[in-house]
């Protein structure tokens, strides 16, 4: 046979396919991956340094920046997390609106990451099109609520900044009603398809035991077999009020993950009918009156952790009884779910990368920080 | 893994059957059946959020989106129309809330005494740093910054993005048409703080200043009918009463006011040397002073050159165009004492306190208070100066033609 050799490439750090500024540094032989080893810190922002140095209700706005597709779920996580420190109660309609717009979130992120996937795979914009589509009636919804489509900066500790508008409801069941024909359209146009399956069958395969062992969560993790998700395994806010199912992959490819996802975006969608038919009953204003501007936790540390629709994200604060943080520490599902990026792709071809890469949606705004 | 979830199961999705033991190729007629049926759809608009059919883009320079209330894009200040005098009291909570720090102001004072008043004299917010939070409207607790809707800022010119209070200022009705329900909920109150503040504002002070030569016109007038009716009643004080109220117009009034104002931060910047005032922060607060004592310079020349605009008299213009001309003058003569003033002061500081640096530049923010630092604001002053004579009589020449500087 032909003596071969192996090569060292880079892949990056111009956007790889659109995910952001990233480098893969890829031992090929031939066109198969043999190494991948992630560099990443091209858009490292000091994110956390600036935390400490701004107060508690001014980082507010900075986690809309981390992963800038589901800035409502960021929001929620830090409020949580301050909440827990400062020890301020949320009124029952705060969280109903809260999850609603995670909830909403799920959707958009879902929506957007299965097009950009696609759009990875080479089938150009049609699929991605249809997914922003979407997205764009949600993110109308959220400028309605919040005044910003993307960096929302909605939430506020002890509840969210202003109710929800009187025309926001409408718009909402309007929604409703278009959104399981948006998803079963969405699983007729890909789920069969031959290019799809083709690029996405028995490729970037992570075992359970891996997929533990590299602490991955979020639709990555459920792809893989393991039925591990926060809002039912430690239930925060009111989500111990809802059924919802866990979808889990029975493999663990890249086709699992898709599949995992569109099943979501139909949980999702159940949570926030019940939200709907719930949201009316439930007591006390959209924030909690005696919330201040200016927090003073005292001396302590927290953590509050929710599942954001690309994983754990979860906020660690300490606190030394001063208006700012002493410690803030974001633990970013994107940037942990890279890590096994390597032994996913290692025995499959050059191609399959960037198809792996964008099944396990990240945004670079998380993983640098 | 057997795990129980409470209120939901644990789901196992279904995976598509192999490409193998299918037709070949009917997954992808399925995928362009879907995509076929839109392209149908695309022949006519989408009928609102439950459709997921039809166009859904607009043309967008012809068709404009509608924003809702809440939209926030850039912060603006408002103004009452109707007594000219802006919201802001220049409490300074904006300016502590902004997380990237961009918002700047000066609190106005009293010329007479030189006590604070509530009212703000500069203030500054750099859009090409803000985040669009929105949290300076919301910690407001006198409504006067609001979010504006406002979203075609792009510019060729970086300078225009560090933007003034002529700029910024909005009447209340631009707010109301804007935001009518959002408006509607603090209105009173709103109105209630401003009428409280205005009691403690003498003069022109806290007035916007595209407006401030239009109210003292109107209260000149208001003063002269008083004046008038008083005469009438007592024939001993005409003698005394219209000397007293032809004296100064209200454009030399108000370039006077500049030029008082110009001459007092001078002097300020070269008085900065008293020995208890620390030299770090003497240095940056004399530029401060001498750059604000420009901006006010070039205001007054600009409002001079803009008030003909107000008094409806056609043959007022020829009048008018001289004493904008006059205003425009002291505004430049204002301008270069007061650069000379920045000029000297870091001279003074190194004399009287030669241990610590006095380092001007490297302080405080460096590029509006760098122009005006040293040497270099002389000529920087001088061009301002030059620019805004330019600017008066050109204004002049606009408002003999009948030209509404209010509309642009």
């Amino acid at each position: 046979m032909f003596k071969t050799e192996e090569l060292q490439i880079n892949i990056g750090p111009q956007h790889p396919s659109t995910h952001g500024v990233f480098r893969m540094l890829v031992t090929v032989d031939g066109e198969t991956i043999i190494d991948l080893k992630p560099v990443f810190g091209y858009l490292h922002r000091n994110h956390e340094q600036i935390a400490e140095q701004n107060t508690y209700l001014q980082n507010m706005p900075y986690t809309d920046r981390l992963d800038y597709f589901n800035s409502m779920a960021n929001n929620q996580a830090y409020a949580m997390a301050v909440e827990k420190l400062a020890g301020i109660e949320v009124p029952e309609r705060a969280e109903y609106i809260r999850v609603l717009m995670v909830e909403l979130t799920r959707i958009l992120n879902h929506a957007g990451a299965l097009g950009f996937l696609i759009n990875d795979m080479g089938m150009w914009q049609t699929q991605l099109a249809f997914g922003m589509r979407e997205r764009e009636k949600i993110l109308d919804l959220f400028e309605m609520a919040s005044g910003a489509r993307m960096m929302c900066n909605y939430f506020r500790f002890g509840g969210v900044v202003r109710d929800l508008p009187p025309e926001f409801m409408p718009k909402l069941k309007e929604l409703l009603v278009a959104m399981p024909a948006f998803v079963d359209e969405l699983e007729r146009l890909l789920r069969e398809n031959e290019i799809l399956m083709q690029r996405a069958e028995g490729i970037g395969v992570l075992p359970k035991e891996l997929a533990l062992a590299y602490s991955v969560t979020g639709p990555v993790l459920r792809g893989s077999g393991v039925p591990y998700d926060i809002r039912k395994a430690e239930p925060y806010s009111v989500y111990d009020r809802f059924d919802f199912d866990i979808p889990v992959g029975s493999v663990g490819d890249v086709y699992d993950r898709f599949l995992v996802r569109i099943e979501e975006m139909r949980q999702s969608k159940r949570i926030i009918e019940q939200i709907v038919e719930q949201l009316p009953d439930a007591r006390g204003g959209h924030i909690n009156p005696k919330a201040r501007q200016n927090v003073r936790p005292p001396v302590g540390d927290a953590y509050a952790r929710i599942e954001s629709p690309k994983g754990e994200l979860g906020f660690y604060l300490v606190s030394d009884g001063s208006a700012k943080p002493y410690r803030y520490k974001v633990r970013a599902p994107s940037f942990i779910n890279l890590a096994p990026l390597g032994d996913m792709c290692r025995g499959y071809k050059v191609a399959d990368v960037v198809v792996i890469l964008g099944s396990i949606d990240i945004v670079m705004g998380e993983v640098d920080r | 893994m057997t795990v129980k979830i409470e209120r939901g199961q644990i789901v196992t999705v279904e995976r598509g059957q192999r490409a193998a033991r299918r037709i070949p190729g009917l997954g992808l007629l399925d995928g362009m059946a879907v995509v076929w049926k839109h392209w149908a759809g695309s022949f006519r608009k989408n009928q609102g959020f439950n459709d997921i059919h039809g166009v859904f883009t607009f043309e967008y320079p012809e068709e404009r989106p509608k924003l809702p209330e809440a939209y926030r894009n850039m912060p603006i200040l408002l103004y009452d129309e109707e007594t000219g005098h802006e919201l802001c009291t220049s409490c300074f909570q904006c300016e502590r809330i902004c997380p990237p720090q961009v918002i700047h102001m000066t609190q106005a004072k009293d010329p007479a005494t030189g006590k604070p008043v509530p009212a703000v004299a500069e203030f500054v917010i750099e859009y090409d740093a803000c985040m669009s939070c929105g949290f300076c409207a919301e910690v407001c607790p006198f409504d006067a910054i609001k979010m504006d809707h406002e979203f075609e800022l792009s510019t060729s010119d970086h300078q225009k993005l560090t933007v003034f209070k002529e700029q910024l200022n909005r009447p209340i009705s631009y707010y109301e048409r804007i935001a009518p329900t959002m408006w509607a909920e603090v209105r009173e109150g709103a109105m209630k703080k401003l009428q409280g503040n205005i009691k403690r504002r003498p003069d022109v002070i806290g007035m916007a200043p595209n407006l401030a030569e239009k109210i003292a016109a109107r209260r000149r007038e208001l003063e002269a009918a008083a004046a008038a009716a008083a005469a009438a009643a007592a024939p001993e004080a005409p003698a005394a009463a219209p000397a007293e109220g032809r004296k100064l117009t209200p454009e030399e009034k108000a370039a006077k006011l500049a030029a008082i104002k110009a001459a007092n931060a001078a002097k300020k910047g070269g008085g900065a040397t008293a020995p208890d005032t620390p030299a770090t922060e003497a240095a940056p607060a004399d530029e401060k002073a001498a750059r604000l004592a420009a901006i006010r310079a070039r205001n007054a020349a600009k409002q001079a050159g803009e008030a003909p605009a107000a008094a409806p008299a056609p043959e007022a213009a020829p009048a008018d165009e001289k004493a904008a001309r006059l205003a425009a003058i002291r505004a430049k003569n204002a301008a270069k004492k007061a650069a000379e003033g920045a000029d000297g002061a870091p001279e003074a500081t190194n004399v009287s306190a030669p241990e610590p640096a006095p380092a001007p530049p490297a302080d405080g923010r460096p590029a509006p208070s760098g122009e005006a630092a040293g040497t270099g604001a002389a000529p920087a002053d001088e061009k301002a100066a030059r620019l805004a004579a330019i600017r008066a009589k050109n204004a002049a020449k606009k408002a003999a033609e009948g030209h509404d500087p209010e509309g642009s």
